[in-house]
């Protein structure tokens, strides 16, 4: 029947997208739905911190024992998502050595190595380092790129059968009796609601699967937490820096591509505010300071954009800081919970551990539907990681180095497919993250690119330090260039994709920022006309 | 050195009155960063194109006393209402004198076509740019709009979008050749100066041509970016004469040609008459005695102070660094002069990018001469001009260009004045 599938599975975040890999890896027929694009939620808004699990090992030993065997997995199938490092442990005078032994034991226990280093030689290794530091220790920290890593899942899952809606809103949850048979959706782009069919939903909502599951009455609760980041224009550091103490706000520095990322402050928020993150400039002023601790130079580096995420965690007790609870996997089958079948929910956890997470939630989709196959996301390689590094730059020697570099490190092996047989298609829509036109057809192509927005986390277009200056307007000369019907549509997208990167950017609007700011108003408000469209859009 | 008049600034407005002064016979030097706002020009010059609560203005001069009424902080009813009109019309005279050709009515705003085919009102267009009496009246019913192949700071399906609004048919034509391959094989270099220096060459000029009449064979007019005529001023009334049919241009993204024009075609002016143009020094600070300036050191000419019985604050607003934004306030970097601006940042900008944001009136404060303040009293030989005022929202209004032009006749006419008393 249309429509019907074996599994809907509700969230395109990590979470989401790991479970419809590994269903589609063991036959299952699966469909993903996600409200916006993917990876928007707390998947796309945080440190992208490959962590070695050292962070929680004397807290929580279960999370970091969790994260250390992921971290190694993510080494081998998601190479090219995978930034190796390492990270340092750094301990400054006032907070004394007493923890760094205590945090040294507790990670072997784990199972994490932990080099404890020279001050001296800390500081040779990491130049950025506070050099008023007293200890430090190594550990296997690094850096991930969740956008990439999410994309990968989406790809492998369609290649192995799933169907992929972005921009679908779960309405409803269907219920026969005591089953969910099924779920209505919204369909933001055909402006059309649907009704699929399944045997089992999958509730990866994250934070939004609270939700999700309050639909059909069902509680769980969850500790909204929101934590606030700085972006840094340039990559100051090149090893993953963290503070050796409890962990505390803006205590880790991670680099990644050519930034530097500080975060994060915590602080729960409503449930009702989890769509409206709004960067408070106390956030900001500790980000800084705390972040100035970990690397001095930061002081004086220019800061790109602000922006908060949602921690999904589990509410085990009333802690206002949302930091000693569980970081471990919750995984809740409501037939036995709350007596309603055919409806799963997969939540807690964190960005490193979304493989295990999808593999327990496939597990029990998997005794739900009688399917005897086992989980094999730890040993495939993801779309992207398959080929060796030597392979990927053979196959994409023609285009300049440049892009090529850039689309490698984008892309991994699938940069191949990237088109570059003439000079236009190795011209550059963005200078500073050196995206190609090819590039950018390839994500019109073959990424599900909706928006601006969209082409952005796909591309980088527009992520650099001018911050989508000029590159955004030629993107959407790309974008309604391949459909001239869509000319209209991408000139709004245009302005709700300024709208976006000023809401990043106000929080920190002064120096370099305002600067930039004023051009940006100058060049689409005065020489493009853009405000006028915008206007029209308020009165509508 | 010594000078008469010392402007800081070689934007729109330090030019101007450069060229103001220049022309009464004063000795002038100009301190110029180098880039200024003309960088991103329109090819148009607007006066007033909306009041500050949005009403679209037709008559300029009419806003313009109204805001004298509503708005004393303007820096036209700073000027006044009388003399910005008096200005107003000198302005086109004097842009064509100094080899901008310029067309326009001084009491009746015109519509300019942005590089988006959308129409914005404008004061003073250049010749050869597309431009229209109301939103729509094209004096096409049909045309092809010419792009060169893999040029993306311009938009031909924009623009048709907007023209097909007014049923206006486009057709599409597209331009490559290999000079402009030689250009792409870095893949950066595709912009709007760089191309235009290929068409500088009389060669590529006319094979432009062939190939317009090519691509617009059966059209009424033809549209080009403004891609033509860096190096060379008759470049666009060679292809007229060589495509037999209307061509207009329209503005691109920066770098504009029409603005790198206007600058170097100012700055010509300016030389030629005596004045002295100091392109590439940054002004580091000024020494002040009894209320007034008495020099400025630069970076280039290290202890030898630029000394002048006036001076001249022309250095635009953040963008420029004329104007430098900290977390809590605004400061004016060359003199530590007093700034119009609201202490909370969070009043700065709403979180809506296309909001009128309040971080775009601050700027310097002056007195009614538009004299700079420093601790609250007038420094009694420094007058601030252009993007650097306070009191305007130069996108917002459509009075970017108009206060930089008028600031500077004003303030140029202050300092021939004091010389006859």
């Amino acid at each position: 029947m249309e429509n019907t599938y074996d599994v809907i599975i509700i969230g395109g975040g990590a979470t989401g997208a790991g479970v419809a890999r590994d269903c589609s890896l063991r036959g299952i027929k699966a469909l993903l739905l996600e409200r916006s694009d993917i990876s928007t939620g707390a998947t796309g808004r945080n440190h992208g911190l490959l962590h070695s699990g050292a962070r929680y090992a004397v807290t929580d030993g279960e999370s970091a024992e969790e994260c250390i065997r992921e971290n190694m997995i993510l080494r081998k199938i998601a190479a090219h998502c995978v930034e190796e490092t390492d990270g340092l442990f750094i301990s400054l005078p006032e907070d004394g050595l007493e923890y760094q032994s205590v945090f040294v034991e507790a990670c072997r226990r784990a199972g994490i190595r932990a080099e404890v280093l020279d001050p001296e030689e800390a500081k040779r290794l990491e130049p950025a380092a506070n050099p008023a530091l007293i200890g430090a220790v190594r550990v296997p920290d690094g850096a991930v790129d969740p956008f990439r890593l999410t994309s990968s899942n989406i790809l492998d899952a369609k290649a192995h059968g799933a169907e992929i809606r972005t921009y679908t809103e779960v309405k409803e949850l269907i219920r026969e009796q005591d089953r969910i048979v099924g779920v209505k959706a919204y369909d933001h782009r055909a402006h059309r609601e649907e009704t699929f069919y399944a045997q089992v939903v999958v509730n990866a909502g994250g934070i939004w699967g609270h939700g999700i599951a309050a639909k059909v009455g069902i509680t769980i609760n969850m500790l909204p937490a929101k934590g606030a980041l700085l972006i840094f224009g340039h990559r100051v550091n090149q090893m993953v820096l963290n503070r050796c103490r409890k962990p505390a706000d803006a205590d880790i520095l991670v680099p990644g591509d050519t930034i530097s990322l500080i975060g994060t402050t915590s602080s729960k928020v409503p449930y009702d505010q989890i769509d409206n993150m709004v960067i408070t400039p106390e956030e900001v002023d500790i980000l800084l300071r705390e972040g100035e601790k970990l690397s001095p130079q930061l002081a004086y580096t220019r800061i790109l954009r602000a922006y908060a995420g949602v921690r999904p965690l589990v509410a085990s007790d009333d802690d206002p800081s949302g930091r000693t609870v569980s970081r471990g996997i919750v995984l809740l089958d409501h037939a036995q919970r709350d007596g309603l079948e055919g409806f799963i929910t997969i939540t807690g956890g964190k960005l490193m551990t979304y493989r295990l997470m999808a593999e327990w939630a496939t597990d029990l989709v998997c005794r739900k539907l009688g399917i005897h196959q086992s989980c094999r996301t730890a040993e495939l390689p993801l779309p992207g990681s398959v080929e060796s590094r030597e392979e990927v730059e053979k196959k994409n020697r023609r285009k300049p180095v440049a892009q090529r570099r850039s689309a490698i490190s984008r892309h991994g092996d699938l940069a191949a497919r990237i088109a570059d047989r003439n000079s236009i298609q190795n011209s550059l829509v963005c200078e500073c993250e050196e995206v190609s036109i090819g590039e950018v057809e390839y994500a019109l192509e073959n990424l599900s690119v909706n928006n601006l927005v969209d082409l952005r986390r796909r591309t980088r277009v527009g992520m650099g330090t001018c911050q989508g200056e000029l590159c955004a307007c030629r993107a959407a000369g790309l974008m309604g260039k391949k459909d001239p019907v869509c000319a209209k549509k991408a000139k709004a997208d245009l302005v709700s994709f300024l709208n976006e990167r000023w809401k990043g950017m106000a929080p920190i609007a002064w120096g370099d920022t305002l600067r930039e700011s004023e051009y940006t108003t100058w060049v689409y408000e005065s020489v493009c006309g853009l405000s006028d469209e915008t206007e029209k859009t308020t009165v509508q | 050195m010594k000078f008469d008049t010392v402007i800081i600034g070689g934007g729109l407005a330090g030019m101007v009155c450069g060229i103001r002064l220049a022309e009464a016979g004063e000795r002038c030097a100009i301190v110029s960063q180098g880039q200024s706002a003309l960088h991103f020009s329109s090819g148009s010059f607007d006066l007033l194109s909306r009041m500050p609560d949005g009403t679209p203005v037709s008559d300029p001069m009419v806003g313009v006393a109204e805001l004298e009424r509503i708005a004393p902080e303007h820096p036209y009813a700073r000027i006044g209402a009388e003399r910005c009109d008096r200005y107003a019309r000198q302005v086109p005279a004097f842009l064509r004198e100094a080899g901008l050709p310029v067309t326009g009515e001084d009491r009746r705003n015109h519509f300019r076509i942005t590089p988006m085919g959308k129409s914005k009102a404008t004061w003073l267009t250049l010749e050869g740019y597309l431009r229209t009496e109301a939103p729509g009246q094209f004096p096409f019913r049909q045309v092809c709009i010419v792009n060169v192949e893999g040029f993306l700071d311009f938009y031909p399906e924009f623009v048709a979008e907007e023209f097909r609004k007014y049923d206006i048919t486009c057709r599409f034509g597209t331009i490559n050749f290999p000079d402009l391959e030689q250009i792409r094989q870095n893949p950066s270099e595709m912009r709007s100066a760089n191309i235009a220096r290929v068409f500088d060459h009389e060669r590529n000029l006319e094979a432009l041509a062939a190939k317009i009449r090519e691509v617009a064979a059966d059209c009424e007019a033809v549209i080009l970016p403004a891609i033509i005529g860096l190096n060379r001023d008759d470049a666009f009334a060679v292809l007229q004469s060589k495509v037999d049919k209307p061509l207009y241009l329209l503005p691109t993204l920066p770098p504009s040609i029409p603005g790198i024009k206007a600058q170097q075609a100012l700055q010509a002016r300016f030389r030629a008459l005596g004045g002295e143009y100091f392109l590439g020094d940054t002004v580091l600070s000024g020494e002040l005695e009894n209320g007034r300036v008495k020099q400025i050191y630069t970076a280039n000419q290290g202890n030898i102070p630029f000394q002048a019985d006036h001076f001249v604050l022309a250095t635009g607003s953040f963008f420029s660094k004329g104007l430098v934004a900290t977390p809590d306030r605004i400061v004016e970097p060359v003199f530590g002069a007093d700034t119009v601006f609201t202490s909370d940042r969070s009043t700065w900008y709403t979180l809506h990018f296309f909001d009128r944001q309040n971080y775009q009136a601050f700027g310097l404060r002056t007195d009614a001469e538009l004299r700079v303040m420093k601790e609250g009293v007038a420094l009694e030989n420094l007058y601030g001009i252009g993007a650097g005022l306070s009191g305007f929202h130069p996108v917002q209004e459509g009075c970017g260009a108009g206060v930089s032009l008028l600031s500077a006749f004003y303030v140029a006419e202050t300092i021939l004045n004091s010389r006859k008393s």
